[in-house]
């Protein structure tokens, strides 16, 4: 009887971990390289369709057109947030191109009522972790004298390849231990304070 | 049971496994709490300024309105909220430091309970109403009214929005602009301006040797903590300055003093007096009094002074002797001496020691004259509210306006500020919050808070520097229907005198008109005034060019009455004040009732301090409930049974027993200003808030505590080293 019981209690938790050492098996994305010498962190997750505001495709910006994601996401070499570009960025190309598509006119409704579109926040970590853009960009970019235009790799590796999709979903579990893991394998600190502060 | 048998050892084994399995599960497990894509919103700016970096703070000037000491403060702002704030180093006052209460001046802005529209009174309630129609109605109550019979009653106001309350009681003629604070220092300017000729010398702690205060909690509520730890931190370092503090109930001053007198309440005074004659007995007073002084002294012999006040007679001779050892050294008086019905004679007596000691000059110097008068901070008390409720009451008064200020909790009981209230034809309430003075209200202007007005601030007491603070806002109003207290005022101006004042627009506009204008502003180098402004925003703090005064010493002190028993009331009430609820003013702060009392440690609760031998005479210990009864009244709490208070004194804190305020203050504890008995100090007028003599009963009742730590003492574990007084006496020769 007894015995049972610890069954129950040990089973469940360690067929996780088993399946957990199974799963870190798997290969990531065959598509995406990862940065020279990094070792990429291990896990995926098949995040939800999230409707955004506008349909935005980054696909078309990425895939077709190359323009880099430091060039929107601008904050993430200065800042802990990666940030979504201001609507004026936008509208900085978008008076121009491709006006004539329903997505740029709903843009430009919004750009001419002076408001941004109320973005859907896909990429998230509690509030009690201190994730900071600002210093894996400067590590894997521009300490390991990364090209610049290679930046996506090192985006790829938490965001996965964005340039297949359309709106961003979330393919990496973006949890502890796929945290902890990749700073094991790459050397990134281990102290609890770093992240939880 | 079955016949299977597991051994501890194996079970642990088990155990462990199965708890490292959790513990790297768990890290893989995503929060269900806060991870949910596509939940939360994420809004990019529109067009961003160039310096902003979201993620990435950027802070601002701007003055602390927590308490009327007027620190200058940086505020931390990110994607346009304010987030931390923390003292400007240029300001004279605080120089980059803060305490709690400026802390907790972001709870203040981000409370839920704030007023979001104006309310007007439609018989028994307030209903909301917008800013037209509240102005509307103002304008019609006050179109045709007399000039004695409007008045204003605020707390401390200074710098630009004390002239627009002065500008607007001048369009009607009036002059009726009362002041009330509950925390004050109004006897000890009072006697510095009969005894030195200077309400407001500027007092250096830092560079005394010694210091005897007699109940001034100069490190947590005496006119400008935040200014004078800083010098008591100088005054520790170095060559270690030596710390007296004689009071009947121990204060966080006291608590870090060396040598701690408990003292009869109400005795202070004379135990100045007492040190004073041994002083001159000794021939070790440096200053000269005159002839009258002496003689008057002469009955305040050791013996005479040790029955008054109960501090044994060595100990009085020995602070004598230590004050002029150490020299220089400096003498302070607080709230315990200032709140006595002898309240201007003690504090006189006080001042008269620093005069003995030859500390006038040295540890306290004349202050800097400010030029801009009109700007300089209008401090209260209690004689303001007095006064004020007793128009009132008379019925001499159809408008009042109140700001800054909640007289109807802080207000004595025996004021009856509640039903005097009701006798003004129409009452105006400028407030964040839905205080008890906002619920007697007719119409009730809901105000911007700190971090979202602009303004300018001078401090009462000031630093040995005549400056100017700036208000600035350092985030969006977070309520449409909120406006400045400058803004509110300016539109009562232009009901009057639309002329004027049609120029501004509103109080951002008035204010840089008027600060670019003045002498102190305008510089060699700048003639641009939008950089004048820009460069006095950027660093928060203007300072003028004031001339030294001089003093004028009058050392013409008269003897201390000693004050009387009472058989039916035996204890004196002390409404003690601390460092964090103040007043009552932030009793509607978590942060502030979270911090625990300095001294009992004691959240979110009022209590009953009592002596030891206090509780076995009445019959009870910590945690048991007690009425306390004054001639006006009872309040009841539990007792908190502490060493560090006079047998005869019985403290019941200020700052809870809110009927409104809000969800955190309301309900909770008792407020003891509610039994004050009507005693006044009759040279200044002041309420003797420590002079109500009460009774105490045990009730039937008794809960647990709520407070911090197990045990008052180590349990004999030495965790700090001490040494008997005696000891350190014979091997130190000091205190």
């Amino acid at each position: 009887m007894f015995y049972k019981h610890v069954c129950k209690l040990v089973l469940p938790p360690v067929l996780m971990f088993v399946s957990m050492l199974l799963m870190s098996g798997a290969p990531a994305r065959a598509e995406l390289a990862a940065p020279p010498g990094v070792t990429p962190p291990v896990g995926t997750y098949a995040g939800a369709d999230v409707a955004q505001p506008i349909e935005f495709p980054h696909d078309i910006h990425v895939n077709v057109n190359k323009i880099n994601c430091m060039y929107c996401h601008t904050y993430a070499r200065r800042s802990k947030v990666a940030g979504i570009p201001p609507t004026s960025k936008c509208m900085g190309c978008h008076k121009m191109i491709a006006t004539d598509k329903p997505r740029i006119q709903k843009l430009t409704e919004y750009f001419e009522k002076r408001e941004s579109p109320k973005w859907k926040k896909v990429h998230d970590v509690p509030d009690f972790v201190h994730f900071s853009h600002e210093r894996h960009v400067k590590k894997f970019v521009f300490d390991a004298d990364l090209p610049v235009e290679n930046v996506e790799q090192v985006c790829g590796l938490c965001h996965g390849e964005i340039k297949a999709m359309t709106v961003a979903k979330k393919n990496k579990p973006l949890t502890m231990g796929f945290c902890q893991r990749c700073h094991e394998a790459n050397g990134g600190p281990g102290d609890c304070w770093k992240c939880h502060k | 049971m079955s016949g299977f048998k597991v051994n501890r050892r194996d079970f642990l084994r088990v155990l462990g496994w199965g708890g490292a399995g959790t513990a790297l599960a768990g890290c893989d497990m995503p929060s269900t709490v806060t991870l949910e894509e596509g939940k939360e919103d994420v809004v990019a700016y529109f067009m961003p300024e160039e310096y902003v970096i979201p993620g990435v703070g950027v802070w601002y000037a701007s003055t602390c309105t927590q308490c009327a000491a007027g620190c200058g403060v940086h505020g931390r702002v990110r994607e346009g909220r304010a987030l931390k704030l923390e003292g400007n180093p240029e300001s004279a006052v605080n120089r980059g430091k803060t305490c709690m209460m400026g802390q907790a001046g972001v709870q203040a802005h981000y409370n839920p309970d704030r007023l979001t529209q104006p309310l007007l009174r439609d018989g028994n309630a307030l209903k909301p109403v917008s800013w037209e129609v509240a102005l509307k109605k103002i304008a019609e109550k006050t179109a045709d009214i007399k000039s004695d019979r409007v008045a204003w009653l605020s707390g401390t106001v200074s710098g630009h929005q004390a002239v627009l309350i002065n500008d607007y009681l001048n369009a009607y003629g009036s002059k009726q602009h009362f002041t009330h604070e509950t925390i004050n220092a109004n006897v000890w300017q009072a006697v510095a301006r009969d005894m030195l000729g200077d309400a407001q010398p500027v007092l250096r702690i830092d560079k005394a040797q010694s210091i005897l205060s007699f109940g001034a909690d100069f490190l947590g509520t005496w006119q400008s903590p935040v200014h004078f730890a800083a010098q008591y931190a100088k005054f520790r370092s170095g060559k270690r300055g030596i710390l007296i503090q004689a009071e009947s109930k121990m204060s966080l001053t006291g608590g870090s003093a060396d040598a701690w007198v408990a003292v009869r309440p109400g005795s202070e005074g004379i135990l100045a007096l007492g040190i004073a004659q041994t002083l001159i007995k000794r021939g070790w007073a440096k200053g000269d009094v005159p002839a009258k002084v002496k003689d008057m002294l002469a009955k305040y012999d050791v013996g005479m002074v040790s029955n008054a006040t109960g501090v044994a007679g060595d100990r009085i001779q020995r602070i004598a002797a230590v004050l002029s050892q150490r020299a220089p050294s400096l003498v302070l008086a607080g709230a315990p001496v200032e709140g006595a019905e002898n309240a201007y004679d003690s504090v006189a007596a006080v001042m008269l020691l620093n005069v003995l000691l030859g500390n006038i000059g040295h540890t306290i110097e004349p202050s800097v004259q400010f030029a801009e008068t009109r700007m300089q901070a209008r401090t209260g008390g209690t004689r303001g509210v007095v006064e004020f409720a007793k128009l009132a009451e008379a019925k001499k008064l159809d408008v009042a306006f109140i700001s800054h200020a909640n007289p109807v909790y802080s207000a004595p009981g025996f004021v009856k500020m509640k039903e005097a209230l009701g006798k003004v034809g129409f009452k105006v309430v400028m407030t964040q919050f839905p205080d008890e003075t906002a619920m007697q209200a007719d119409v009730v202007l809901p105000l911007y808070s700190a971090l979202e007005d602009w303004g300018t601030h001078v401090a009462a007491y000031n630093a040995g520097s005549a400056s100017i603070s700036f208000q600035q806002p350092l985030m969006e109003p977070l309520y449409k229907e909120t406006r400045g207290f400058g803004d509110a005022v300016l539109a009562l101006l232009k009901q009057r005198k639309p002329k004027e004042y049609a120029a501004f627009n509103d109080y951002y506009a008035y204010l840089k008109a008027s600060v670019t204008n003045m002498p102190a502003a305008v510089s060699k180098d700048i003639k641009n005034k939008d950089q004048i402004w820009n460069a006095l925003l950027q660093k928060g703090v203007l300072e003028t060019k004031g001339n030294v005064g001089k003093f004028k010493i009058n050392a013409a002190v008269e003897a201390v009455a000693e004050v009387q028993g009472d058989a039916q009331f035996p204890y004196r009430l002390l409404p003690s004040a601390r460092l964090g609820l103040w007043d009552g003013r932030h009793a509607n702060s978590p942060w502030l009732q979270e911090a625990p009392d300095q001294i009992s440690k004691i959240v979110w609760a009022s209590w009953v301090e009592m002596h030891p031998i206090t509780a076995a005479k009445v019959g009870v210990k910590g945690g048991d409930y007690v009425r306390v009864t004054s001639a006006q009244g009872s309040v009841e709490a539990q007792v908190y049974v502490f060493s560090g208070i006079h047998p005869e004194a019985i403290a019941v804190p200020l700052g809870q027993g809110h009927e409104e305020y809000g969800r955190y203050a309301k309900g909770l504890g008792v407020n003891p200003n509610k039994i004050l008995s009507p005693v006044f100090d009759k040279k200044t007028g002041e309420v003797a808030s420590y002079a109500t003599r009460v009774s105490v009963t045990k009730l039937d009742k008794s809960a647990r505590l709520t407070h911090l730590g197990a045990s008052d003492t180590q349990q004999g574990r030495k965790l700090v080293s001490t040494i008997p007084a005696a000891i350190y006496r014979r091997t130190e020769g000091e205190a």
